[in-house]
């Protein structure tokens, strides 16, 4: 417990110093001479209400003392300063779907994680992108929640049929699943780091692909890789059907949990649909535990108890002021 | 300075009528039981001359009453014997000052003295001084008198001690005189008790009471609140009004008036009480009339002497 103010406390006392002074030098108020007062304070009556009356003018004096002493502490602002590690929120999250035939199931399953995810979301901004042989961006990121699970069911939906003008414009180059050029597309989404404000928004990038390259991508996964290190994009990458053949170094997998690992992302292998909630949970979690925000002191205003004091010595002071003047 | 005897007298004019007037100088007249033998006229009865001063053969003669003067064999002295402590600073009954209220029943008795002839002479002080004006006539030296007394009287002078004016007179001035004592409520203690009885035996003694202040004004607005002249102690306005304590404050007073009275009866001094300065005159009337009708005056064969008329 602390004040904010604190300097506001000497100040009371010196305007409360310098009343009293007044108070003192001031003119002495008009009372009536009046000559053999044993007459009246000679009697029992009187001394008993005397007494009664010197009491409740102490109590009135320590009930203002005490309200002048609530109100000047609660106008310093009591504050009650705490540490918090409040989990940074303000992450960038674009999914990046690889579209091609193999991937439908595994993408529907991290669309539906994403539109549930998007319910709770505050502050975080989430996009998509889908990708086949060119990458097409469902919708940029943005943090109108609604509008983001709206496309995600309608992507669902699609991706579940499998079939549809959804997936329109993810053919138009020759091949097809071109997996560094759909990751250099997602990276791309994010705004470039001019933004001062942006500047603190950590960005993942959940990518879904199997690597299964076929055709002559302009960027190679190693130089989206490199792209998005440069940026600070974290790759997380799924992988539904991690069917290497030893640990080459060259396999697709490994290829995959290379160009992952250079981001400081992670490298997952999804076995089924049912286990990619779990799996971006963890991608959650990683992104929670990494994106702590630093330690900050939170000030709270605690002004309860000098309030509420202040309240009860004026309501006294009020019955005791009627009771005096009754 | 505005002359307070003019003050005085034009008061005395408003609350009374000629007739109370000449009524006043015979009761004043009356004061002194003393009769010199030398006969020196007869003049018509007014109100207030003795019955016994009445020439009845005269009168059954002449038709009306007609009253036998005697030549004075001296001048009497008149003492006005005032406190002026600071208690005399304080609010009388009325809310006047009693300081007004003592200047104008000195004033009174003493223009009623110079109107005889009479000397007038003033004791006053407190408890620390005393202060004596030996007896002179005429009006100057009663209008002196009274601005000593009205610039004597301040709140924070010192207190009261009308023992120690008492003493004085017994202690220093001889002759017979008729002292009329301007005072407050105040309760003799066993030597001013003491003092007063001796006073009495040596002198005339009229005593005029300034009734005091009530100490629980009826609450109103602009009540404010009490000072004690003599103790400097407060008594706050809300607690003096309130009806228990004022209840408790009438018995007392009731019982502290039976107690005066019958200490004055005691005394055998006449005793009045005034409230205000509208209030001297009938008080001074009435005081003269008690003094006159009490008990047989411990009169000495030097205060002899009529100046009735």
């Amino acid at each position: 417990m602390e004040l904010s103010y604190w300097w506001i406390l000497p100040l009371a006392a010196a305007a409360v110093a310098i009343s009293a002074w007044l108070y003192r030098r001031r003119r002495p108020p008009q009372t009536r001479p009046i000559a053999h007062g044993d007459r009246l304070t000679d009697l029992p009556e009187y001394q008993h209400a005397l007494r009664r009356y010197r009491l409740r003018l102490l109590v009135a004096v320590m009930l203002g003392a005490v309200f002048l002493a609530a109100t000047a502490t609660a106008a310093a602002r009591p504050i009650l300063r705490t540490t918090e590690q409040p989990e940074s929120r303000n992450r960038d999250i674009v999914l990046c779907l690889d579209v091609s035939g193999s991937m439908t199931s595994t993408d529907a399953a991290i669309t539906t994680v994403f539109q549930e995810l998007a319910k709770e979301f505050d502050g975080e901004r989430i996009g998509m992108v889908i990708f086949d042989s060119s990458s097409v961006q469902l919708f940029p990121l943005t943090d109108d929640y609604d509008y983001a699970a709206e496309q995600l069911a309608e992507a669902k939906e699609a991706l579940d049929s499998g079939t549809g003008s959804f997936f329109d414009g993810t053919w138009n180059g020759a091949g097809s699943s071109l997996i560094g050029d759909g990751l250099a597309s997602c990276v791309q989404s994010f705004p470039d780091d001019a933004g001062a404000a942006d500047a603190e928004r950590s960005r993942s990038v959940v990518l879904a692909t199997d690597n299964f390259l076929s055709g002559e991508p302009i960027f190679s996964l190693e130089e989206a890789a490199a792209l998005a290190a440069d940026k600070k994009v974290k790759v997380y990458a799924l992988n539904p059907s991690d069917i290497d053949y030893g640990n080459q170094p060259d396999e697709p997998g490994a290829q995959l949990r290379a160009a992952a690992e250079r981001t400081e992302g992670a490298y997952f292998t999804v076995d089924s649909a049912e286990a990619v909630p779990g799996i971006v949970g963890k991608v959650q979690d990683t992104e929670a535990t990494s994106y702590r925000a630093a330690p900050q002191a939170v000030a709270a205003d605690v002004p309860d108890w000098p309030l509420g004091i202040a309240l009860l010595a004026g309501t006294g002071m009020l019955v005791l002021g009627w009771r005096l003047e009754s | 300075m505005p002359s307070l005897l003019r003050r005085v007298k034009s008061k005395m004019f408003i609350f009374a009528h000629r007739r109370t007037l000449t009524l006043l100088d015979g009761e004043y007249g009356s004061v002194f039981k003393g009769r010199s033998l030398d006969f020196d006229e007869l003049r018509a009865y007014v109100p207030g001359d003795e019955v016994r001063d009445i020439d009845w053969k005269a009168t059954a003669r002449h038709g009306s009453p007609l009253v036998k003067r005697y030549v004075a064999v001296r001048r009497h002295s008149v003492l006005l014997l005032v406190d002026t402590g600071r208690t005399m600073a304080a609010k009388a009954l009325s809310g006047e000052s009693k300081k007004d209220i003592a200047v104008q029943a000195a004033g009174v008795l003493g223009y009623l003295a110079c109107r005889h002839g009479d000397d007038v002479g003033l004791l006053h002080g407190n408890e620390t001084t005393t202060r004596y004006l030996p007896p002179r006539s005429g009006e100057e030296q009663l209008e002196r008198l009274l601005q000593e007394l009205d610039a004597s009287v301040a709140l924070d002078g010192p207190a009261s001690s009308l023992a120690e004016q008492l003493d004085y007179v017994l202690r220093y001035l001889n002759g017979r005189l008729l002292v009329v004592a301007v005072a407050d409520e105040f309760m003799p203690d066993a030597r001013t008790e003491g003092l007063m009885r001796r006073l009495r035996a040596r002198h005339e003694v009229l005593w005029l009471t300034v009734r005091d202040a009530n100490l629980t004004p009826v609450k109103e607005k602009g009540v404010t609140n009490s000072k004690d002249v003599g103790t400097g102690q407060g008594i706050p306005a809300p607690l003096a009004a309130s009806s228990k304590i004022q209840a408790a404050y009438e018995a007392a007073m009731v019982e502290r008036g039976e107690h005066r009275s019958s200490l004055f009866r005691r005394l055998g001094i006449a005793e009045e009480q005034t409230s205000g300065s509208a209030d001297v005159l009938p008080a001074v009337f009435a005081l003269l009339e008690k003094h006159r009708s009490g008990a047989p005056t411990a009169r000495g064969t030097a205060g002899g002497g009529n100046r009735a008329g």
